[in-house]
């Protein structure tokens, strides 16, 4: 009897004892865990470890592909053609473009005003900029500009300054050797990624590739069969000549030269400017895809917003204006 | 009836013991779960956010990997060990020009010596988008995420109109820092909230680099002017604002327009943008408040008659052509 008892006791015990510590761990589990300190810690070394093991790896690594181009004489220059206009974003628009174009070897940048005259604005930043520079002007006449009010597809824009810039190639095509060099027409909002110029360096005769954001679509580009254009992939008008945007492009310098007549044609209507200089260039046959076959985006056609200023010129109207002499 | 009992008892002896191996297993494992995903409602600094603020050891049974924030220290530009590093902090969220934007902002960054670019994903998780663009860049970043709650009392898909944009995001890059900085630490360091839209020259970077407590300086294309400005008196102190738009606000200044340094943020850990009622306009205020007097603030860009910093917006494009299927591949990324 006794012995019985005592089992049935223990038993017992043991099991109200581990009950309740069970019951302890489950009241543990959905508690804040302080193990953060250790996790930081842990992931601190971690980090510092990778960064030695990367520092380590550099000074062994060789050096990289700009810097080997940008040594190389014989690589091939690209000519970015930029129109260009004054207005409130100009000065920020050419900045970040500079920005960009500096990281690029064997660039030379040929930025053409819509001015009678160089802007003091244009030339002070052009000579801070460390590029390779031509500060070109040339005024668009006054009854093809577009007004204030008109709407931006109106009126083609940049023509008289691309075309002016396609002169002073071919000016100075004359005077030295025609070296392989490339011409690509870059305007001041679209945006670039480093790639894209690397992609158009070796063009033959005229290459292409997708734009991101334009024509109405997420992008548009070049359809490519077998490594060649077979047709274009476009929302708007597919049955132009080359219904590919400005940035979509870039022509080999011999081609330019080649073809002295070869200019943007400023009556033509809208959307068929490209296809007005590329049509006296090349047939879609010949055409280089370039950015993987024409499958990936390297240039998108951003645009940037006109800044409210109202308040501004309410000020101005007081003759509280902002000083005018800080150049914006 | 015996065999029962004794079954009913060998049951009740050895469930215990299971359950509580099973406890300990997880317990184990749990400081490796405990922080997986780096967000975290942020609501320990904050009041009136709703959701639990606490990181808990989640009790799953998979073990996931956790991948945290990524140093990648690889170079252009040249690591300097003299010059203060600049701690780039930018909110990003998802839309057609995202990628164009952060490209175009990397192509930038690319040029200043030791930059930090804290990127903040407003966001579930982090895009396979980004992270291939930073990592692509070279550039030394830290890659994180938090998404702003969504309101679903209004409309299914927008943010809480009542949580000003980034600010979530700011907060957590502004909690990371000083998760990962100790006060103590002789690193410095300059905080810089820049936007992935607007235009920064480089020469802005070298002119906040010698930030003691908050520099301040004009930006171009706010509060509806060709720009804004501190004003500064001769003796080079800042005395007030020149906006048309409520210059009487504590810092009636632009997030483009300060910048703040990094002993500041480590030493009064409880600054943070204020998330819920705040007036517009006055979201920097909310957390220059905390950090600095007027009187500390230290005027740059020649006594602030230079713009170096543009608040430039970029057009939502138009995807009419998309129609109601979409036109192009969804595969091609832009």
């Amino acid at each position: 009897m006794r012995m019985k008892l005592k089992l049935k006791t223990v038993f017992l015990l043991y099991f109200v004892v581990s009950l309740l510590g069970l019951f302890y761990a489950l009241m543990q589990l959905g508690q804040h865990c302080d193990c953060t300190d250790q996790l930081l810690l842990k992931d601190r070394t971690v980090s510092q470890l990778r960064r030695e093991l990367q520092k380590l790896q550099e000074a062994f690594r060789k050096p990289s592909e700009s810097e080997k181009l940008s040594k190389n004489p014989s690589l091939p220059t690209i000519y970015v053609v930029t129109p260009t206009y004054a207005r409130l974003v100009q000065k920020a628009e050419l900045t970040r473009l500079s920005l960009t174009l500096l990281h690029v070897p064997r660039l030379h940048w040929i930025v053409v005003e819509d001015s009678p005259q160089p802007t003091p604005l244009v030339r002070d930043l052009l000579a801070v900029s460390g590029l390779a520079y031509t500060h070109l002007h040339v005024p668009t006449p006054k009854d093809m500009k577009l007004q204030e009010k008109d709407p931006t597809w109106l009126k083609p824009r940049g023509v008289e300054q691309r075309n002016e810039a396609m002169r002073w190639l071919r000016e100075m095509a004359a005077a030295a050797a025609v070296e392989q060099a490339v011409v690509y027409f870059a305007d001041d909002d679209n945006t670039y990624s480093l790639k894209v110029f690397e992609e158009m360096r070796f063009t033959q005769r005229v290459s292409v590739w997708p734009v991101g954001l334009v024509g109405g679509m997420r992008y548009e580009g070049p359809v490519v069969e077998n490594g060649k254009v077979v047709r274009f992939h476009t929302g708007w008008r597919p049955s132009r000549p080359f219904p590919i945007d400005m940035a979509g492009f870039a022509v080999s310098l011999r081609l330019v030269v080649a073809h002295p007549g070869a200019r943007f044609d400023r009556s033509a209507q809208i959307g068929f400017l490209e296809s007005s200089l590329l049509q006296g260039l090349v047939t879609m046959k010949e055409l280089e895809p370039k950015a993987d076959m024409c499958t990936k985006i390297l240039v998108w056609h951003t645009r940037t917003e006109k800044p409210k200023i109202k308040r501004e010129e309410i000020m101005q109207k007081q003759g509280m204006g902002s000083d005018l002499n800080v150049e914006v | 009836m015996p065999k029962r009992r004794d079954i009913l008892a060998i049951v009740l002896i050895v469930l215990p013991w299971t359950l509580l191996i099973t406890v300990w297993h997880q317990s184990a494992i749990a400081p490796l779960l405990a922080i997986r995903k780096d967000d975290g409602p942020e609501g320990r600094q904050d009041s009136g956010t709703a959701g639990d603020s606490k990181e808990y050891c989640s009790p799953d049974k998979d073990i996931v990997e956790v991948v945290r924030t990524e140093y990648v220290y690889t170079r252009p530009p040249p690591w300097s060990d003299v010059l203060p590093t600049i701690h780039v902090i930018t909110p990003t969220y998802s839309r057609p020009v995202q990628k164009a934007e952060l490209t175009r902002l990397a192509n930038t960054f690319l040029h200043v010596p030791n930059l930090h670019w804290i990127l903040v994903e407003d966001s579930q998780r982090r895009t396979p988008l980004v992270s291939r663009l930073l990592r692509e860049t070279g550039l030394n970043y830290t890659h994180l995420n938090v998404e702003t709650p969504r309101n679903y009392k209004l409309r299914g898909d927008t943010r809480d109109p009542r949580i000003p944009r980034g600010t979530m995001q700011r907060n957590l890059a502004l909690r990371w820092l000083r998760e990962t900085f100790s006060p103590n630490s002789s690193q410095p360091g300059i905080v810089y909230f820049a936007d992935d839209d607007n235009t920064y020259s480089l020469e802005l970077f070298e002119e906040m680099r010698s930030t003691r407590k908050v520099s301040v300086w004009p930006v171009a294309f706010v509060g509806g002017l060709r720009y804004e400005s501190p004003k500064v008196n001769a003796a080079g102190k800042v005395y007030g604002w020149k906006t048309v738009f409520d210059p009487h606000r504590p810092f009636a200044i632009d997030m483009a327009g300060f910048a703040i340094n990094l002993r500041l943020i480590l030493f009064k850990p409880q600054a943070y943008f204020k998330l819920r009622g705040v007036k517009g306009g006055y979201q920097e205020s909310s957390l220059l408040r905390e950090l600095v007097t007027l009187n500390d603030l230290e005027p740059k860009a020649a006594n602030c008659t230079k713009i170096l910093v543009w608040h430039t917006r970029t057009e939502k494009p138009v995807l009419v052509n998309e129609g109601k299927k979409g036109f192009t591949d969804p595969n091609v990324e832009i």
